[in-house]
């Protein structure tokens, strides 16, 4: 790069502007990746949290939390098979709800027999036992003023419950906060009649056969196509059913467009200008050729050229990214996470991406001809 | 010999547009000769220039370099040959725009995928020094005068010790009274270095520096009187 190093210093003014507009793109892919994880996490951080290797759904070709109804022969099915090292039927419902002091929340309603697997760790209180309606928040809803002892009221069938622990970190599900309760509680708020049971009658027991998903943790090998056909479910990894929370797709798939964009117009971007400087370089490209040098030479030179500056661009974008993301951005109630994963792969896209461009631009040497160094028109 | 151009033609063009810009040129120079072709413009002085430097492949006939005919080679080795064994000095110097006048010779190094080293520095520092450069070899081509420029130009040529040496109208960009002091001192190195220098120039006032002068005209070569 013995040209290449000494043209960055020569023509710091373009290459300067150049770097610049690189830096605002990786600072976009940057903030977007955050965002993006940020997303991620407020859509389903209860289910990466979730310590299970697959959900079984009711049978449905595209399951969804929101419309699965398990039935105990099919649990009790799953609990039997080989394979299966643990499992817990789980119940999912969104509900509105107020707090004590009348505060709406909408919230996602999971139940979960105590001390089962599932059950998170609470960082204050109690964990789920034999209080019947107490239930156990995330972080999130501490922070708007939810503390132990009240009462939040679930609208429409008014069952009471009562906040006993509190976890250390947000749970969501669907960008609602999850609030875990017994699963009796859960049955009778979901399938019950509203206000509960009337006094002194019990409610009928075919209400407590029924769930919504069942959380399982299989060996690997299990013939899980056959235990679905049998148990009429429908059984998704950890990457499938993310994706069956409502809008995580959508939302996922947005965010990634907005960042392959960003990306394309960085190759089209490094493409033009490396275009419009080999062009203007086309005299001095004919006079090295006539010295001896090689086409790959020349394109190696500048190739070496383009990478040093989306590496330098792309580092300076980045750090000014974290810098206002970690210093601004996250920890507001905007949903921004840095995922070091996703910003390296981002980063790597950008810099090939760039580096294609510069590619596709600095073919063009190839057709220049030496002949220019005596005074030839190319 | 260092160049043997023996019954060159060179053809361009088809059809109505077809030129035969040299006619069965024959032409030797030997090392140390400075040997200038004078000639109009448009009379194939360049023409010449290209196929004795590989740019260009003659149409018929045969050009050797120190022994080696380069006609029949393929284009990577014709880049190698220019890279190995000849030197250019180009019209208005023709230089690197991003290169300090010591970064054009140790370029050619470069070149060759060597890295420069401290005996490469001292050589072109010296060659520098001999072209009177000395004492701006950190300025890159801009702030160089076209006399400067055409001097680092000489120096550069003389970098990879060449057995050929090409000078493509040196004077061109210069008064009458700085272009005779660069053909002086392109004639000196030429001795001073024993390097067979084919120079096409159309002034005359420089011709007194050659040692041979041959004329060329509709690309036919002949002797000066």
């Amino acid at each position: 790069m013995f040209i290449a190093i000494r043209d960055l210093t020569f023509a710091k003014g373009r290459f300067l502007l150049m770097g610049l507009v690189v830096a605002l793109v990786a600072f976009l892919v940057t903030i977007l990746s955050g965002t993006s994880a940020g997303l991620i996490k407020n859509n389903i951080s209860g289910l990466i949290e979730l310590p299970a290797t697959h959900i079984a759904f009711e049978y449905n070709e595209r399951p969804s939390y929101r419309n699965t109804m398990v039935e105990r022969y099919m649990w009790e099915g799953w609990e039997a098979s080989p394979g299966v090292q643990a499992l817990e039927p789980m119940g999912h419902t969104v509900f509105n709800a107020r707090t004590q002091r009348d505060e709406p929340l909408e919230i996602t309603l999971w139940g979960l027999r105590p001390g089962s697997f599932i059950e998170p760790e609470v960082a204050e209180g109690e964990q789920l036992g034999p209080k019947e309606n107490g239930v156990i928040i995330s972080r999130l809803l501490a922070d708007d003023g939810v503390s132990i002892g009240d009462t939040i009221t679930l609208d429409r069938v008014l069952t009471e419950l009562e906040v006993i622990g509190i976890l250390d970190e947000e749970r969501n599900i669907g960008h609602m906060p999850i609030i875990y309760t017994p699963l009796p509680k859960w049955q009778e708020a979901t399938y019950g009649p509203p206000g509960g049971p009337p006094p002194g009658e019990k409610l009928p027991d075919i209400l407590f056969d029924f769930v919504s998903v069942v959380a399982l943790q299989l060996e690997e090998g299990v013939d899980i196509a056959a235990l679905d056909d049998e148990f009429e479910t429908t059984t998704l990894d950890r990457e499938k059913f993310y994706a069956a929370s409502t809008g995580y797709t959508e939302e996922v798939m947005s965010v990634g467009m907005i960042q392959l964009f960003l990306v394309v117009v960085s190759a089209v971007v490094i493409g033009a200008f490396f275009t419009i400087w080999t062009i203007q370089r086309t005299k001095e490209i004919g006079l090295v050729k006539a010295l001896g040098a090689s086409s790959w030479y020349l394109m190696k030179d500048a190739l070496g050229q383009a990478l040093i500056l989306m590496l330098i661009s792309t580092a300076i974008g980045l750090g000014l990214a974290i810098l206002i993301g970690k210093g601004l951005i996250e920890g507001t109630a905007f949903p921004f996470m840095f995922e070091s994963g996703m910003v390296t792969s981002s980063m790597i896209l950008l810099i090939a991406s760039g580096l294609i461009g510069a590619a596709f631009a600095i073919r063009q040497i190839n057709a220049v001809d030496a002949m220019i160094a005596l005074g030839r028109e190319q | 010999m260092s160049l043997k151009v023996s019954d060159v033609s060179l053809i361009l063009g088809d059809g109505a547009q077809r030129v035969t810009a040299l006619d069965n040129v024959s032409l030797e120079a030997r090392p140390g000769e400075l040997v200038a072709v004078l000639g109009p413009s448009g009379a194939g002085k360049s023409s010449l220039l290209a196929v004795c430097g590989g740019l260009r492949t003659p149409t018929s006939g045969t050009i050797s370099i120190n022994g080696t005919e380069i006609t029949s080679v393929k284009p990577a080795q014709l880049t190698e040959i220019r890279r190995e064994r000849i030197g250019f000095v180009f019209q208005q110097s023709n230089l690197v725009p991003s290169l300090t006048a010591l970064d054009q010779l140790l370029l050619l190094v470069h070149l060759r995928g060597k890295k420069p080293n401290g005996e490469d520095t001292k050589r072109a520092r010296a060659l520098l020094d001999e072209v009177g450069m000395s004492a701006r070899v950190d300025r890159r081509p801009g702030q160089l005068s076209g006399g400067e420029r055409q001097r680092v130009g000489i120096a550069r040529a003389f970098m990879m010790s060449p057995a050929l040496l090409l000078v493509d109208e040196p004077t061109s960009m210069l008064d009458q009274n700085r272009g005779k002091q660069i053909v002086e001192l392109l004639s000196q190195e030429c001795h001073d270095h024993s390097v067979a220098t084919l120079m096409v120039t159309h002034d005359h006032s420089v011709l007194s520096s050659a040692d041979r002068v041959v004329n060329i005209s509709d690309g036919r070569l002949a002797e000066a009187d």
